[in-house]
């Protein structure tokens, strides 16, 4: 009996308690899901209130329409695709590279050598500044291929669009973000 | 823009290794290496802490909003689901829409009686010719995708005098239909003007459609 506790309910299994009203089991899929959701909300928005608030919205859209989750065995990939969702309305809603440098997130200060810190937190910076330059899909793509370490593949699974077409989005970002960097020296 | 060398590019994407780059491209290509592991160790580590907690307590929050409101919105929603099915002989209205905000509309231009020829081939019959319109001023295509083409964007809408508004016809069957419009090849969004709409699965919304059947003419 104990062992079978401790096993580790599957996906569909949590979804399927879920949908049968417990409050228990949807915490269990928050907690499995909620940093990779929290992460790719924080570097699309660049601010953490601001991630918060799109991360929170979009489990609450997952929690009042769990039954269309088609297949709860990815309900990872379905929780991930409303946040990109969201995360996609809430920044249309913001003018394109109105962000400054001094708007970018700073990095904790890191023991170390200071010099280093220093050189790190200014390259991040920049970084952060032209990421949030790019257009929003080519900004997505990104994100989720080099900061996520997503395939293609899984990419297309999450967003719904071909493999070819997320190729395109990337090379276009990294093509913007090398002149942006160039530009920000 | 400076495009990045197209075996760079292959070599980012995992489709070749270091050592089958020239070596003028390979110091380059390292630089994207170390500008990557860069971006990877400064990633916020994840959600702060009692997220969960907060995110149990604001379901629990809406979820009472809404009981509170429920009686407001069972009253209400007859109105429109009984829009949604009622049978008509087609008029769905959108022309007001269109003239009041220049906005979308959805109206039917030439019902299909099923009498005479079919106007094109493979349209079956009792089909309704309804037209599509919608805004979307700095769009370079629109397409309309739906349960009628299995969801795939394959019906492109058309805007020859350059003014912003997007149309086409299609012929659907009698009965309920979902749908959206693809701005670009690739933004999806829900007719603003459609009066009924319902979740995609996926955190959007489908617009609702009801076609009824031509009753006589």
């Amino acid at each position: 009996m104990l062992g079978a506790e401790a096993r580790q309910q599957t996906d569909a299994e949590l979804v399927r308690d879920s949908l049968a009203g417990s409050e228990a089991a949807f915490g269990e899929i928050v907690r499995r899901y909620q940093d990779l959701l929290y992460r790719h909300a924080e570097r699309m928005s660049g601010g953490a209130d601001e991630a918060e608030d799109i991360v929170q919205t979009s489990l609450i859209k997952a929690y009042r329409n769990l039954e269309s989750c088609h297949n709860p065995n990815r309900v990872g990939a379905w929780l991930f695709r409303i946040t990109a969702n969201t995360c996609k309305d809430h920044l249309k809603g913001r003018r394109r590279n109105r962000l400054s440098l001094e708007d970018v997130p700073a990095l904790e200060t890191e023991v170390g050598d200071p010099v280093d810190a220093l050189d790190r937190k200014g390259i991040q910076a920049r970084i952060d500044l032209a990421l949030h330059r790019l257009p929003l899909e080519h900004r997505e793509a990104f994100v989720m291929k080099h900061i996520e370490g997503l395939s293609y593949q899984e990419m297309g699974a999450v967003l719904g669009v071909s493999v070819p077409a997320l190729k395109m989005r990337v090379h276009r970002a990294r093509d913007g973000l090398q002149e942006l960097l160039e530009d920000l020296k | 823009m400076n495009e990045i060398d197209p075996r760079i590019q292959a070599y980012l994407d995992g489709e070749l290794r270091l050592e089958d780059l020239p070596a003028g491209l390979r110091d380059r290509a390292v630089e994207w290496d170390r500008l990557f592991g860069v971006m990877s160790r400064s990633a916020p580590a994840g959600a702060p802490a009692g997220f969960e907690t907060r995110v149990l307590g604001a379901i629990r929050e809406s979820a009472s909003l809404e009981e509170t409101s429920r009686g407001d919105r069972t009253a209400a929603r007859p109105g429109w689901l009984e829009w949604a099915v009622r049978p008509r002989s087609v008029r769905v209205s959108p022309l007001a829409a269109l003239g009041m905000a220049a906005a979308l509309a959805l109206l039917v231009l030439r019902p299909w009686s099923g009498t005479g020829p079919l106007p094109d081939q493979g349209v079956p019959a009792g089909s309704v010719y309804v037209q599509f319109v919608v805004e979307a001023e700095a769009a370079e295509s629109v397409h309309l995708a739906g349960d009628f083409s299995e969801w795939q964007p394959s019906i492109a809408l058309s805007d020859p005098d350059g003014d912003g508004v997007w149309s086409g016809r299609v012929p659907l069957e009698p009965g309920v239909h979902e749908y959206m419009f693809v701005i670009d090849g690739s933004e999806w969004i829900s007719d603003p003007n459609a009066a009924v709409s319902r979740d995609d699965g996926f955190g959007r919304q489908n617009s609702l459609l009801a076609v009824s059947e031509i009753s006589g003419t």
